[in-house]
C-alpha cells in the first residue's frame, strides 16, 4: 500500500495544525514605512468586523495625532492605557492584564514591534500579543518591515538608521493571515508633505532622510518579497496538510482590479511593480460597464505594455466574478484603488466585500491620488431629445386626460403617469425618468387632483404619489441603463468573438503551411497596415510570409522578432521592449514553444482591443501553423510509404519482365544444346528465333528504365526544333514489331511542330508499343495529326481493350501496369510515364480518351491517347 | 527411359515454345494450357502424368488451380514459380504441390525433378524397409552403410518422413504437422535442431543429400 503511504497527511503538518487549537489567530498588517496606512487600515477593517457583531476591542491605537486614524477608532470599545511612572515621567502602555481580563473575540494591538516600559510583564509588545493569543483571542496588528530582525542590517544599510525595535521573523510567519498595505513612494511623499503623517517641521526633515523615494523603494520592495516568501510557505503547509501531491508550480499571481476612476492607471502600475518584483503574471480583471471611458482604455493600454494580460468579464455580481476569478487562476495577490468615500459607487462596495470575503489573497490598496484628475469626459452634446418626446407625451396624456375627464377617475391618471414615467426611463435613462416623474407630478397636482388648478401638496396622499413618481423614474432608469449597458458590453463581445471565429474560420480553410502563414501575414495586415509570419529555424527567424507582398523588416526590427521569438513575449510597438520599433511582435507559440513571429504594423502603439485581437490571432495563427505541419508530416509519411509501394511494384514488374524473356532464352539455349540433334530444322530455327526476340524485348526494356532513370535524374536536355511529324512517325513505326500496317494522317496545316525530334520519336515508339500490345492484332492502328490554334493535336488511336475511366490519369503513372500484378501483357509500365514526362520536356501535354467515340458500340471500347505540340 | 504426358500451365507463350521441344526430346508428351480453366478441364479429360503449373494465371489464381484439382486427382504437380512469391510457394506446397522449381530454371534441373516426382509416383505408398544410397531403414531401426544408427524415436520418425518423400520438398509445416502435431506448425527452431543432430549422426557423406530449402523447408534427395 505504498500508495496511501505517500498521500498521507504529514504528521508534522498536522501537529502543527492542532497545535493552533485553541489558540487566537495573529493577523499582520505589514507596511513599508509609517504612514502607509497600516493602522487605518486596520481599524477599517475592524470596523467591519464591528458591525457585523463581531467583540472588536482597541487595545491600543497609536495614531500619532493623525485626525483620519481618529476618526476610524470611531465606536471601537478602547481599553484605557495602563500609566507607568518612568524617571519621572508617565509612560502610557498598552495593558495586557485589563485586555485578558476582558477577553474579546478580536483584539487590536498596534505596533507590535514597540518595546515596552520597564517593569512590564513583557520586555516587548510582541511577547504581550503571544501571551493574548495563547489566552485564545485572536488579534490584529501593525508592523513596517524594517522591525524584521533578519531584514535589520539591510535595512540599516539601506536607509542608514538602525531599528532598535525587532520582533523575530517567526512572528510573521506565525501569523494566520498577512495583509499587505502599500504605498507608491511618490504617493507616501506627497502624504507626508501634506502633513498628513508628522507635523510640518518633522516631515520636512523626514522627506530629506528616511523617505528619500530610494530608501522608500527598497523598503517597499523587500516587504512584498517578504509577504510573497510567507504565501510560498502557506501553499507548501497547506498543501502538506491536505496530502496533494507536490511539487505544485507555486507562483505568485497578481491580479489588478481596474474600473473607470482615477485610480486606474495607479493599480496598473502598481501591481505590475508588484508582478515583476514577485516574478509573477500580472492580469488586469475589469468589469465591463457603460460607463467605460478614456482614464479606463489608458489604463489597460497600460497593462498590456506593461507586460500584462487582461481580462474582461460582464457580471453583476462583480464580487463574486473577482473572487471566482482569482480562485480559478491560483492569484495571490489583488490590487484595487482605495475606496473611493466620497459617492456611493459600486467600487466601495467592492472593496470592502473584497476585505470580508476575500481572505485568501494578499489584498493591496492603492490610493486614488489627492488630486485625482476630473474625468476627461468626452464634450458631450447636450442632448434635449429625451425631455422633448417626454414633454409631448406629458402633454399629450394630460390633453386627452382633460378630454376624457369625465370617464377617467384621477387616481386612474396617476397610473397613467406612472407608465410614462417607466416608458420614458427604459427608453432614455434616468434622468429622462426623473424629469417626467417631476413634470409628470405637477400636471398631476395641477390637472387632475382636488383642489384643481393649484399645486398643493398638502394631502400626505400627495406626497406618497410624488415619492413613488420619484422612485419609479430613478429606479427604471437604473435598470435600464444597466440592461442596456449589459448589451452594449456582450454586443461588442459577440463583435469580437464574431471576429476571431473569423479568423478561425478563414485559417481552418487554409490548406498548406503557406496558405496559413499568408493568410496570417493577411489578418495582421488587415487590423493594421502591414503584417508579417516569421519562423524559426535552426538557422533563425525567417520570414515566410508577409502582406502587402515585398513587406520586410529592418535591422532593428528583426531585432525586435528574435527578442520576441527567444523571450517569448510581446515586443515593439506599445511593449517596454523596443518600442521605438514600429511593429509589434507576438510570440507564435503551441505545445513545441515558439515556433515563430507574427508581427504587425500598426500606425501608432496598438490600443487594447486591437493588441487583444493580435492576440488572439497570434494564438490561432500558431494552431494553425501546428496543424498545417502536422498535416505535411502525415503527407511526407504518406509519400513514403507511396514511394515504398512503388518501389515494390518497380520490383515486381523488373522480376517479371526480366523473368519471362530469361526463362524463354535460357530454355530455348539448353534445348538447342541438350537435344539439338534430335529436334527438327523447324523447331531449331523457331528456338533460335524465341532467343532473338526475347533478348530485343530485354534491350527494350532495359532502354525504357535507362530513359525513366534519365528523366526522375531531372537530367534530360531538350533541344526544340522543327519537326516534320510525318518523318518522326514514320520512323516510329519502323521500330515497332506488329505497327507496320499503321495508318497515318497528317493534315495540310500539322505537318511541323516544335519537338525534340529524338525525345518525339521515343514517344510514338511507346504509344505505338502500347496500342500494338493492347489491340488485336488484326485491328488498325491510326496515327493522326490536326492543327488547332497554335498547337497540334498528334494522336494514336487503337481498337484495343480500351481504359476503365477512373485509369484515365493514372495509366500514365510509373509503373501503373505493374501495380496490377503480372497477369497482364508484357512491358514494364514505364512506357506511357516515360511519354508523358518527355511531351511535357517538350512543353507538351498528354491525355488519354477511352472509350473511343468512332467505333462501333458492340466492339472492343479502344483508346486514344493524344499529345498536344506547339505548331512550327 | 521414363515417359509420360506432361501437362504445361502458362500464360507466356515463350514457356510453351522451348518447352515443348524439350519435354518431347526428353521423351515426354508435352501437353499445353495457358489459362486455369483449361488446365483443369485437361487434367481431367486428359490425365496428365504430372503438371507443371506457373502461379500466375491471368484468369485463376493458382493455388485456386492446385485446390480444385486436388479434389479430384492425385496427379504430381511441380510448381513453376518466381523466387519473390515465397509464400505462394509454400502455400502451394502446403497445398499438395509436390515440388517447385524456380524461373528461370535449368532444362536439365526441371527434368530430373519430373522424373523424381514421377518415379516417387510408381512406388509403394509404404514399403516396409527403405533403401537409399546406402541407408537402409525400417519402423524403427536405421543402418547406414551396413552400421546401426543410433537415433532417438524422434530423429527416426524425421528420417523415416524425409526418406518416404525423398527428392520431394517438405515444408516445415508438413514435417511438424507430422511429427508434433497441428498446435506446432510455427515451431521451426524445433525441427532446426533435429535436422542439426540427425545430420551429425548421419555424417558428411549423406547428410550433403539432406538439403535445406531456404525459408520452405527440406528436401533428402533420391
Amino acid at each position: 500500500m505504498a500508495k496511501d503511504e505517500d498521500t498521507r497527511p504529514d504528521p508534522e503538518a498536522l501537529l502543527a495544525a492542532a497545535a493552533r487549537d485553541g489558540r487566537g489567530r495573529l493577523k499582520i498588517f505589514l507596511g513599508a514605512a509609517p504612514g502607509v496606512g497600516k493602522t487605518w487600515e486596520m481599524l477599517d477593517a475592524a470596523q467591519a468586523k464591528a458591525a457585523r457583531g463581531l467583540d472588536v476591542v482597541a487595545g491600543l491605537i497609536e495614531t500619532h495625532g493623525r485626525a483620519g486614524t481618529i476618526g476610524k477608532i470611531g465606536t471601537l470599545e478602547q481599553l484605557p492605557r495602563r500609566a507607568v511612572p518612568y524617571r519621572g515621567q508617565s509612560l502610557e502602555e498598552f495593558d495586557l492584564e485589563a485586555a485578558l481580563a476582558r477577553h474579546p473575540q478580536l483584539l487590536l494591538v498596534d505596533e507590535l514591534a514597540h518595546t515596552n516600559a520597564p517593569g512590564q510583564r513583557h520586555a516587548k509588545r510582541w511577547q504581550d500579543v503571544q501571551a493574548l493569543l495563547e489566552a485564545g483571542i485572536d488579534v490584529w496588528t501593525t508592523v513596517n518591515v524594517q522591525h524584521l530582525e533578519s531584514l535589520n542590517d539591510q535595512v540599516a544599510r539601506i536607509t542608514g538608521v538602525r531599528v532598535a525595535e525587532t520582533i523575530p521573523d517567526t512572528m510573521l510567519d506565525m501569523a494566520d493571515e498577512i495583509e499587505l498595505i502599500d504605498l507608491p513612494p511618490a504617493e507616501l511623499r506627497g502624504r507626508l508633505q501634506e502633513g498628513q503623517i508628522y507635523r510640518p517641521e518633522v516631515a520636512a526633515r523626514a522627506l530629506k532622510d528616511f523617505f528619500r523615494e530610494g530608501n522608500l523603494g527598497a523598503l517597499r520592495e523587500m516587504t512584498l518579497r517578504r509577504a510573497a516568501q510567507r504565501i510560498d510557505k502557506d501553499v507548501t503547509r497547506y498543501m502538506r496538510l491536505r496530502a496533494i501531491p507536490g511539487p505544485w508550480p507555486v507562483a505568485e499571481r497578481v491580479l489588478a482590479l481596474v474600473a473607470a476612476d482615477g485610480a486606474a492607471g495607479n493599480v496598473v502600475r502598481h501591481a505590475a511593480r508588484l508582478a515583476e518584483a514577485l516574478h509573477a503574471p500580472l492580469t488586469i480583471f475589469h468589469i465591463e460597464r457603460g460607463s467605460d471611458d478614456a482614464r479606463l482604455q489608458a489604463a489597460l493600454d497600460l497593462a498590456l505594455q506593461l507586460g500584462g494580460q487582461v481580462v474582461t468579464q460582464s457580471a453583476t455580481d462583480i464580487v463574486g466574478a473577482v473572487l471566482d476569478y482569482a480562485a480559478r487562476q491560483n492569484i495571490t495577490h489583488i490590487v484595487m484603488g482605495r475606496r473611493v468615500v466620497s459617492r456611493w459607487r459600486p467600487g466601495r462596495r467592492l472593496a470592502e466585500a473584497l476585505t470580508r470575503r476575500a481572505s485568501a489573497f494578499t489584498l493591496h490598496f492603492v490610493p486614488v491620488p489627492a488630486a485625482a484628475p476630473a474625468p476627461p469626459r468626452s464634450p458631450r452634446r447636450p442632448d434635449w431629445e429625451p425631455y422633448a418626446v417626454s414633454a409631448t407625451l406629458l402633454g399629450l396624456v394630460t390633453l386627452s386626460g382633460l378630454a376624457a375627464r369625465a370617464y377617467v377617475p384621477q387616481e386612474a391618471m396617476g397610473l397613467i403617469f406612472t407608465g410614462l414615467i417607466v416608458a420614458m426611463a427604459s427608453r432614455s435613462g434616468r434622468n429622462a425618468g426623473l424629469f417626467t416623474a417631476i413634470a409628470g407630478f405637477l400636471l398631476w397636482n395641477f390637472f387632475f387632483l382636488t383642489p384643481l388648478y393649484t399645486l398643493s401638496v398638502a394631502d400626505p396622499r400627495d406626497v406618497v404619489a410624488l415619492l413613488v413618481f420619484l422612485l419609479v423614474g430613478v429606479l427604471t432608469g437604473q435598470l435600464a441603463g444597466r440592461v442596456r449597458q449589459e448589451a452594449g458590453a456582450a454586443s461588442a463581445r459577440v463583435e469580437a468573438l464574431r471576429r476571431i471565429s473569423l479568423f478561425g474560420q478563414r485559417l481552418s480553410r487554409a490548406a498548406t503551411l503557406s496558405d496559413v502563414l499568408a493568410c496570417s501575414a493577411e489578418e495582421a495586415a488587415s487590423l493594421t497596415p502591414a503584417g508579417i509570419v516569421l519562423l524559426a529555424d535552426a538557422q533563425g527567424l525567417r520570414a515566410e510570409a508577409s502582406h502587402p507582398p515585398g513587406t520586410a523588416l529592418d535591422e532593428a526590427a528583426q531585432a525586435a522578432a528574435q527578442w520576441c521569438a527567444t523571450h517569448g513575449m510581446e515586443t515593439g510597438a506599445g511593449t517596454s521592449t523596443l518600442p521605438s520599433v514600429p511593429w509589434r511582435f507576438l510570440p507564435l507559440t503551441n505545445s513545441q514553444g515558439c515556433i515563430g513571429v507574427l508581427g504587425a504594423r500598426p500606425q501608432a502603439p496598438p490600443s487594447a482591443p486591437l493588441a487583444q485581437a493580435l492576440a488572439a490571432l497570434a494564438g490561432q495563427s500558431a494552431l494553425a501553423i501546428e496543424r498545417a505541419r502536422l498535416s505535411l508530416t502525415t503527407a511526407r509519411a504518406e509519400a513514403q510509404q507511396d514511394s515504398q509501394k512503388l518501389r515494390n511494384a518497380l520490383l515486381s514488374s523488373l522480376s517479371h519482365d526480366l523473368r519471362t524473356p530469361l526463362t524463354s532464352i535460357r530454355g530455348a539455349a539448353e534445348t538447342l544444346s541438350q537435344a539439338g540433334p534430335a529436334l527438327d530444322e523447324a523447331t531449331r530455327a523457331d528456338l533460335l528465333a524465341s532467343i532473338i526476340q526475347d533478348s530485343a524485348l530485354m534491350t527494350k526494356f532495359l532502354a525504357n528504365i535507362m530513359d525513366m532513370a534519365r528523366v526522375e535524374a531531372g537530367g534530360l536536355t531538350v533541344r526544340r526544333e522543327r519537326v516534320k511529324l510525318e518523318e518522326i512517325v514514320e520512323a516510329a513505326i519502323a521500330r515497332v514489331a506488329g505497327a507496320v500496317y499503321t495508318r497515318v494522317n497528317i493534315a495540310p496545316d500539322a505537318v511541323f511542330a516544335q519537338a525534340d525530334a529524338g525525345l518525339l520519336e521515343q514517344v510514338m515508339v511507346n504509344l505505338l508499343d502500347n496500342a500494338v500490345k493492347y489491340a488485336p492484332p488484326d485491328s488498325h492502328i491510326t496515327v493522326s495529326a490536326v492543327r488547332d490554334g497554335a498547337l497540334v493535336r498528334l494522336a494514336v488511336a487503337d481498337a484495343g481493350v480500351g481504359i476503365a475511366p477512373g485509369e484515365l490519369d493514372s495509366v500514365f503513372d510509373s509503373f501503373f501496369r505493374a501495380s496490377r500484378g503480372d497477369r497482364v501483357a508484357p512491358g514494364t509500365g514505364l512506357g506511357l510515364a516515360i511519354a508523358k514526362a518527355f511531351t511535357e520536356a517538350m512543353g507538351g501535354s498528354i491525355r488519354a480518351q477511352s472509350p473511343r467515340t468512332d467505333l462501333p458500340a458492340d466492339g472492343l471500347p479502344g483508346t486514344i491517347i493524344a499529345l498536344e505540340l506547339p505548331a512550327a | 527411359m521414363i515417359s509420360g504426358r506432361i501437362l504445361v500451365v502458362d500464360d507466356e507463350p515463350q514457356i510453351h515454345r522451348f518447352l515443348a521441344p524439350a519435354l518431347s526430346a526428353a521423351g515426354f508428351t508435352p501437353l499445353r494450357a495457358e489459362r486455369g480453366e483449361e488446365a483443369l478441364r485437361l487434367v481431367a479429360g486428359n490425365a496428365p502424368d504430372l503438371v507443371l503449373l506457373d502461379l500466375g494465371l491471368p484468369d485463376m489464381d493458382g493455388q485456386e488451380v492446385l485446390r480444385r484439382l486436388r479434389d479430384f486427382s492425385a496427379v504430381p504437380v511441380i510448381i513453376l514459380s518466381a523466387r519473390e512469391r515465397e509464400a505462394e510457394k509454400i502455400a502451394a506446397l502446403d497445398a499438395g504441390a509436390d515440388d517447385y522449381v524456380e524461373k528461370p530454371f535449368a532444362l536439365g534441373e526441371l527434368l530430373a525433378r519430373i522424373r523424381t516426382a514421377l518415379r516417387r509416383q510408381g512406388q509403394p505408398a509404404a514399403a516396409p524397409v527403405l533403401e537409399l544410397a546406402g541407408l537402409r531403414l525400417d519402423a524403427d531401426k536405421a543402418w547406414l552403410d551396413g552400421a546401426a544408427l543410433a537415433l532417438t524415436k524422434r530423429e527416426q520418425a524425421l528420417l523415416l518422413l524425409l526418406a518416404r518423400n525423398a527428392g520431394r520438398v517438405l515444408t516445415h509445416r508438413q514435417i511438424l504437422t507430422a511429427l508434433w502435431g497441428p498446435a506446432h506448425t510455427e515451431d521451426v527452431a524445433y525441427l532446426r535442431v533435429y535436422i542439426g543432430q540427425l545430420r551429425r549422426k548421419l555424417g558428411e557423406d549423406f547428410a550433403a543429400r539432406l538439403k535445406t530449402e531456404p525459408g520452405v523447408g527440406y528436401r533428402l534427395e533420391g
